[in-house]
């Protein structure tokens, strides 16, 4: 399909990870492949175990030991690429340092004069809404907060791709929403084209133009859900019919898997269990 | 810099008195007291245990000696140097073995057997490399220092949270920018407080090779003190030696101090 690998910004080719443990060769990730559009909005969504932090230190260069290929605008990832801005799951702000210098950081790293990367994290700062925090230290912020902090100090560093690992996973239902809508908002405003890895049904649904469903252990494609809402989108969406089938129909992909990995997971535990006793 | 965090930090350490400043006042004063009580009771040797009287009157005298002056920048001197090259090469040799897993492999293990073995034992060594001046003291005071920062910054750097080295990666930090802006910020709790440790040991170090054998210095005249059995002249040295560790050891900590804040 040439008219799709035209205006795709990122091509993952078939890529394979497998680990060696203690219980044997495990493959995390089975041949997966996928494309993001120039501004296209697209999740992987899959269960836990499925492999998606994995693929998503494979895309971000992170992870070496890969086969197949990570491409973004024709150009073969090896390595952190300057095109990709990570966004982690985990508490990821320098606690030593400002809102303000959390977000110029990228820019310090390149070597931006002072004056400007304080204009530039200001205006960042500004459009995740934190205006009046730059000289607060993280310490002094909420979780959802210092979140914010570090999807701004990404989008500083002005990614060709935006790629975010579950970003909201350790926020509150509530906090997770809004923040949505404010990703939603960032995202329509600067036409930020994103890869989003979440095991978050609505808050899939609610931002993508795409989601990709992975199965369980080896993760490997399932299924690709166009979503067509209509955009601008915002939470209330949630509300909407259409937004509930897309659930329901992901909910049903994914129930199967979710299923799958949850025995798998008991399984292990009897064994250790017995194993010890 | 945020100024109201931490002055609600220093605030809530003190007003003047709290029950543990009080607590503590107390335990000092008893203890004089009892010193007091013993040296008057005639049950000692007064001269081991000479009246706080006597002491203060040494210490009057010890403190407008322009000679004490010169032994004590002496030892000062021995201590600064020891600590400034003990502190770089074990904060060096810290950072070599907390980033690499082969190396902490194959030499942290010497690291842990050489580190709680009394460094005087080498002292003899040093008079013959060094000779008997200060060099010796310094030697020593290095050896002694060395360590405990070198197994503290180490263990600090393996306690970085890995994420944040993830985000210098995905930004493509070059090693120089990881080691400065992240690995050194991020570590600055375990390295002053390895250099904290490092200048009790340098402290205990240097002393020690004084009283063994030297001209100068402070362990020379305490040593002197005792050897010419002026008890009085002796406490009184280690009063203010006393006196100027703490001193040290809370300017060292204050500048790890100053980092809390900026974490919690």
């Amino acid at each position: 399909m040439p008219a799709v690998s035209d205006s795709a910004l990122l091509k993952v080719d078939a890529v394979s990870v497998r680990f060696d443990t203690a219980e044997g060769s495990i493959t995390a990730v089975d041949d997966v492949s996928l494309t993001v559009k120039q501004g296209e909005f697209l999740s992987v969504i899959g269960p836990s175990g499925c492999g998606k932090s994995t693929l998503f230190n494979v895309i971000g260069g992170l992870l070496g030991n890969h086969q197949g290929e990570v491409r973004v605008g024709g150009e073969t990832v090896s390595g952190p690429h300057k095109s990709i801005g990570m966004v982690f799951q985990e508490e990821s702000t320098f606690p030593w340092r400002t809102v303000r210098d959390n977000v110029a950081f990228p820019l310090e790293l390149i070597g931006m004069p002072k004056e400007k990367r304080s204009e530039r994290a200001r205006h960042f700062i500004s459009m995740v809404g934190l205006d009046g925090f730059e000289n607060r230290f993280p310490g002094e912020l909420s979780g959802g907060m210092r979140q914010r902090v570090s999807l701004a100090r990404t989008l500083a560093s002005e990614p060709k791709i935006l790629l975010m690992d579950e970003p909201f996973a350790a926020l509150d239902e509530q906090t997770r929403l809004l923040l949505g809508d404010k990703v939603l908002q960032i995202q329509q405003q600067i036409k930020q084209t994103t890869l989003l890895i979440t095991h978050n049904i609505t808050e899939a649904v609610q931002m993508s133009d795409r989601i990709l469903v992975m199965t369980y252990r080896p993760g490997k494609v399932k299924r690709i859900v166009d979503i067509d809402l209509p955009r601008p989108r915002t939470s209330e969406i949630v509300g909407s019919e259409a937004f509930g089938r897309y659930v329901a129909q992901i909910w049903n992909d994914l129930r199967e898997e979710a299923n799958r990995g949850l025995r798998d997971e008991e399984k292990h535990a009897l064994q250790r269990g017995s194993g010890t006793a | 810099m945020v100024k109201t965090g931490r002055l609600t930090r220093t605030s809530a350490a003190g007003p003047l008195l709290s029950p543990v400043t009080l607590l503590r006042i107390v335990l000092v004063l008893a203890l004089l007291a009892i010193w007091e009580l013993l040296a008057r009771s005639g049950l000692l040797y007064r001269d081991v245990v000479p009246s706080l009287v006597r002491i203060a009157r040494a210490l009057g005298s010890l403190l407008s000696d322009g000679g004490y002056y010169y032994n004590l920048g002496v030892t000062a001197g021995e201590i600064g140097i020891a600590l400034l090259i003990g502190g770089f090469s074990g904060i060096a040799v810290g950072l070599l073995l907390g980033g690499n897993r082969f190396l902490a492999k194959a030499f942290e293990p010497y690291l842990y057997y050489l580190g709680p073995t009394p460094k005087i034992i080498f002292f003899p060594v040093m008079i013959m490399w060094f000779g008997v001046g200060s060099e010796s003291k310094i030697a020593l005071g290095t050896l002694s220092c060395f360590f405990p920062i070198a197994l503290n910054v180490a263990a600090g750097m393996r306690q970085i949270d890995t994420v944040l080295i993830r985000v210098g990666k995905s930004f493509r930090a070059t090693t120089a920018q990881m080691v400065r802006k992240i690995y050194l910020p991020a570590m600055r709790h375990p390295i002053i407080n390895g250099v904290r440790l490092g200048f009790g040991f340098a402290l205990i170090g240097t002393l020690l090779a004084e009283t063994k054998l030297s001209n100068k210095g402070i362990g020379f005249l305490i040593i002197q003190a005792y050897s010419t059995f002026d008890m009085p002249r002796m406490y009184a040295m280690l009063i203010v030696l006393f006196v100027l560790a703490i001193g040290a050891n809370a300017a060292i900590g204050r500048l790890g101090g100053l980092d809390a804040i900026k974490r919690t």
